[in-house]
């Protein structure tokens, strides 16, 4: 229910106004560690390949941003069981095969960079699975876009926090959206993706995470911040603080989140 | 001053007022518009033998209590042919006035309070008063008059961008104006996001913006009071007038009801830009429309009965997917009763809500909110003599918030019903302003309100731990929402929390020479409801909250000092102020917080404090064939909020910032010329320094999106913003003795073409992927015709 979003999209609509890229001077700020430790449980699969992305903050309008090497990356869960991830050939990305997903086991992750340690604790949460989808060609706002919807049945007995990743193999970025159970507790729901360029014939690849309110905070106004907003209805940015903290200086406090999901994923083609 | 000491000055000079001697007599009426008997608002009355004068009031009534005896009479109001006699006072005497209007009446100067010499020794300062006239000169986006884009011509008010809603006076927000039509309380005071304001210029007689001095009448927002007037209707003739613009048009019905002894008065407005957009094979709609209407009654000499209403509403919809509705509703009934020729009363009835729609049909969610409130005033106006004059009263209002319902709007939908919880408060206040002249040069107005707030039983209140209904997070260093540890169930008639202000008010005059004074003021205001709005400017769905267990009531304090100067005569004007005000309790949200449908507010938000000063210039010429006037505001407004304790930062690390509606300069130039009888010109200048905003320090990746990294709140500035505007008024038949009269209005937006920065968007291209920052502008050059005609 992004109204905000809604009524942005809209005022664009009805203001004759416009839209160009200018040049502006921003500030630039010391690199920060960013952590982009997700793991993921797609389901009927084993779960053993898990990988971590380690990377360095960059100012705002370089191209890219440089991997955090040579640092020390390891997971533990509840039981004591340690699982390694080592690093690919100076990617910044830390990779483990024999990782054990366990639903609602808490599992907490510790990185040594440059001689600070950060960690962060988190438990893979568990999600409903996709039962099926149905399309409009004739969607979105002027009639002309393309919609998915992905429908699932919420559990009803407790409160539950999802993300989407809407990825078509179509050039243009992902789409990533949160979603709560606040005002549809129990029923069938539906994830909601709309495209302009996505025709017949192309597919898009749905994933559903189960995630935690605080990830859902988290990645709400994380997405709130990241394109598509402005106008003068937009609200306050600032630092998005995830879930890891840096122990040995909590000031250099890193940025990004330690997150463990099952995933229900589904390959949908667009029909005529 | 301590409120005991303030309260025993007022004792003793109320003592003081019962000592005038008895040889004195009472000349009181109406004044009103001779053609079409429509009561006119801040007329002078002068005694220039006795250097002394009265003003109509809001209904037209004036009242002076003089020595015995025989004098030159002056009555003198702006567009109108002075009254110059002679009258004998033996005894009390009832004399109303029609005033003709002069010949040159568009030629009518363009401010006309402070104008007269007799002004400059009113205490009253901060204030700044617009005709429906100028109004409709000033040259506006589309060629639509507009109250509000007119007012923030003036020094001390802008707003927080093009296309944004409200405006804000000398640094305060959009939520803490006061903005009555016929003395109820209008919510939302903007149509289509800002774009038009919701009042029809047509239907307003008068309007008054106070932005200091606020007398003790006034109480419940903080920042200032915008005061209007809707004009009664003809009582002579029937009359219709009306326009026909780019994409909107009024019209507007008045005349007689049995004889004149009323009169009513009828207007609407529409825009009907939808009927352009499906021509471009476009299924949206996108229109306002607004309905004023008042009928007057003179019972008899001494009773006068107003009943007034006005209904507005937004309404957008997309391809059905997605409609929106929302608007103000006010109905209005009022009561004027003379007690006798030095008391004058006025009780009102007031109906007046805001209601907020969403309807989205492609996720099947229905959503209403709004505000409801009932509201009592009962207010005197007691001349005591020509030195002494009050105003006193009370008033009480019954509020009722929905802060949302949300329903499935289809059998598909997967939304569950749900009621965020209603709330309920009772505001009372009782209130005295003096009116005093305590010698020929100095003149004082002073007051005290005292405003009672009480928040009434409700369902399912949230109790936390400690009361926090935030939490700091010491590992993570973020503010977090606390979890309720219990809920408790009132009934309504219980009182959850109550609050109770003294308000005390104070503005002095002291006549420099007969045509330069200073004045200086001092007014305490508080505010118990609170917009929630964490964006730039607000959002037609932001919902009112009243105080309560955890918010607190805003706490304002201001004073301001000036000079003003009549030069030649009057044909220029100079007025200097500068304020200095600031809020307690001004509420402020955690960094992230989500407001929409959130039924626990206060967990998302701490008390923190906003501050703003400046200094005002306002120069004018008042007469002439040119008129106009440039207005310089130089002032800074800042907010923070510093943690509860010492082991919270607060928000934006607990350091002032800018608030989104700081202006560091603020420079308009108005002006009007008539170049001959058909044709006139007008032209507008802007020019502000850039909105507050904050710039991303670096971007990460996650989650294979480029992110944008955030510092503190509002530490940058969009560029300057600037424009020129135009417009030429062409009457075909100034002369024409016709009943039929109009009028052609060509008009140039932002003429020069330049891109205003509304916003800049720092993000990720979607097909490039390469990081840009795109400005959004709103306006560039817009033409616009209109025609307005009267019959």
């Amino acid at each position: 229910m992004k109204g905000q979003h809604i009524i942005v999209l809209f005022i664009s609509i009805i203001l004759f106004s416009c839209e160009d890229v200018i040049d502006v001077d921003v500030p630039t700020s010391e690199p920060r560690l960013v952590i982009d430790a997700s793991i993921n449980w797609f389901k009927e699969t084993s779960g053993n390949e898990q990988s971590i992305k380690l990377t360095l903050t960059a100012p705002f309008f370089d191209n890219g941003v440089p991997p955090a090497n040579d640092a020390d990356v390891l997971i533990t869960d509840e039981n004591g069981n340690v699982f390694n991830f080592l690093e690919e050939d100076n990617s910044g990305i830390y990779k483990n095969t024999d990782f054990v997903p366990v639903i609602d086991l808490a599992y907490t992750l510790t990185v040594i960079y440059q001689n600070e340690t950060y960690t962060a604790t988190d438990k893979l949460l568990s999600v409903a699975d996709f039962e099926r989808v149905e399309q409009n060609l004739e969607g979105g706002f002027d009639g002309e876009e393309t919609e998915i919807k992905a429908f699932f049945t919420d559990p009803i007995d407790e409160e539950n926090y999802y993300f989407f990743e809407f990825i078509p193999n179509i050039p243009v970025t992902p789409t990533l959206d949160t979603f709560k159970d606040e005002f549809v507790n129990g029923n069938e729901i539906f994830g909601f993706y709309v495209e302009e360029d996505l025709n017949p014939g192309n597919e898009v690849i749905i994933r559903n995470y189960g995630v935690s309110e605080e990830f859902y905070e988290y990645m709400f106004v994380l997405l709130q911040q990241t394109g598509g907003g402005g106008g003068p209805f937009e609200t306050q940015p600032a630092t998005v603080r995830g879930n890891c903290i840096n122990t040995t200086n909590p000031d250099n406090y890193p940025l990004g989140y330690f997150r463990l999901s099952e995933v229900s994923e589904i390959i949908y083609t667009v029909q005529n | 001053m301590t409120l005991r000491t303030y309260c025993l000055l007022l004792l003793f000079c109320f003592a003081n007022i019962t000592l005038y001697g008895q040889d004195k007599v009472t000349l009181s009426g109406i004044v009103s518009d001779a053609d079409s008997n429509e009561t006119l608002i801040g007329v002078n009355i002068l005694f220039p033998e006795l250097k002394t004068g009265a003003t109509t009031n809001e209904y037209g009534f004036y009242s002076i209590t003089l020595p015995k005896g025989t004098y030159n009479i002056m009555i003198s109001y702006l567009g109108y042919k002075e009254i110059s006699e002679t009258i004998d006072l033996t005894e009390n005497t009832k004399r109303d006035f029609s005033l003709n209007e002069s010949v040159e009446s568009l030629d009518e100067v363009i401010l006309k309070e402070n104008i007269e010499k007799l002004n400059i020794r009113k205490p009253q300062m901060s204030i700044n008063a617009l005709t429906s006239n100028t109004i409709k000169q000033i040259p506006v986006v589309f060629g639509e008059a507009d109250v509000i884009k007119a007012i923030t011509l003036l020094p001390g008010v802008t707003t927080a961008g093009e296309g944004a809603s409200g405006f804000n006076v000398r640094g305060g927000a959009a939520d803490q104006n006061l903005i009555l039509l016929d003395e109820a309380t209008i919510y939302n005071s903007s149509h289509l996001f800002g774009l038009f304001s919701v009042f029809n210029p047509d239907a307003i007689k008068d309007l008054k913006l106070y932005k200091g001095g606020i007398p003790a009448r006034y109480g419940g927002r903080v920042s200032s009071v915008l005061d209007i007037y809707q004009k009664e209707g003809n009582s002579n003739k029937f009359h219709v007038n009306g326009g026909i613009g780019l994409i909107s048009s009024r019209l507007l019905a008045e005349g007689p009801i049995n004889k004149g002894k009323g009169s009513f008065l009828l207007g609407g407005r529409a825009t009907y830009a939808h009927l352009f957009l499906p021509l471009f094979d476009i299924e949206n709609k996108a229109y306002f429309y607004d309905l004023n209407t008042k009928i007057s009654y003179k019972l008899n000499q001494s009773n006068n009965v107003y009943l007034s209403g006005y209904f507005g509403r937004d309404v957008f919809s997309l391809n059905d997917s997605f409609k929106n509705t929302y608007g103000n509703t006010v109905l209005n009934f009022r009561w004027n009763h003379l007690f006798s020729d030095k008391l004058f009363s006025n009780l009102s009835l007031i109906y007046s809500d805001y209601y907020y729609g969403l309807n989205l049909d492609f996720v099947g969610f229905n959503w209403d909110s709004g505000i409801t409130n009932f509201n009592v005033k009962y207010d005197f106006k007691h001349y005591v003599s020509d030195k002494i004059k009050l105003q006193y009263g009370l008033n009480s209002i019954y509020h009722q918030f929905n802060p949302g319902e949300i329903k499935p709007s289809n059998n598909e939908s997967g939304i569950n019903a749900e009621k965020l919880i209603d709330k309920y408060a009772f505001e009372n206040a009782l209130y005295l302003d003096i009116e005093h002249k305590l010698s020929n040069k100095l003149s004082a107005s002073y007051g005290l309100r005292y405003s009672s707030f009480l928040r009434l039983g409700q369902d399912a209140l949230n109790i936390y731990a400690n009361n926090q209904a935030v939490n700091f997070n010491q590992q993570l260093q973020i503010y977090e929402k606390a979890d309720p540890i219990r809920v408790e169930n009132y009934s309504r008639g219980d009182v959850i929390k109550s609050f109770g202000n003294f308000e005390p008010r104070l503005a002095l005059s002291y006549l420099l020479s007969n045509n330069a004074s200073i004045k200086a003021s001092y007014n305490r205001l508080s505010q118990y409801l609170h917009l929630i709005s964490n964006t730039s400017s607000p959002t037609p769905l932001d919902v009112w909250a009243p105080s309560g267990k955890y918010i607190k009531p805003q706490i304002l304090d201001q004073v301001a000092i000036g000079y003003f100067k009549n030069i030649k005569g009057n044909l220029y004007s100079l007025e200097i102020e500068s304020f200095y005000k600031k809020v307690n309790n001004r509420i402020d949200y955690i960094d992230g917080a989500d407001l929409i449908a959130n039924d626990a507010i206060e967990q998302v938000v701490l008390n923190g404090e906003a501050r703003a000063y400046g200094l005002e210039i306002l120069f004018r010429k008042n007469e002439g064939r040119l008129k106009g006037w440039i207005a310089y505001t130089l002032s800074k407004s800042e907010q923070r909020t510093p943690g509860r304790t010492n082991l919270e930062p607060g928000i934006n690390n607990g350091d002032w910032y800018k608030t989104p509606y700081d202006k560091t300069h603020d420079l308009s130039f108005t002006s009007s010329y008539d170049f001959t009888k058909k044709w006139r010109f007008n032209a507008n200048f802007i020019f502000q320094t850039g909105q507050p905003v904050t710039y991303p320090n670096a971007q990460y990746e996650y989650n294979g999106i480029t992110i944008p990294n955030y510092g503190l709140r509002n530490e940058y500035r969009l560029p300057m913003y600037h424009r020129l505007d135009i417009s030429a008024i062409y009457t075909p038949k100034p002369d024409s003795l016709k009943s039929w009269h109009g009028e052609w209005v060509f008009g140039i937006y932002n003429i020069y073409n330049r891109r205003n920065a509304a916003s800049i968007n720092f993000q990720e291209n979607r097909e490039t992927g390469v990081n840009e920052a795109v400005r959004l502008s709103i306006f560039g050059i817009v033409p616009s015709v209109s025609y307005n005609f009267k019959f």
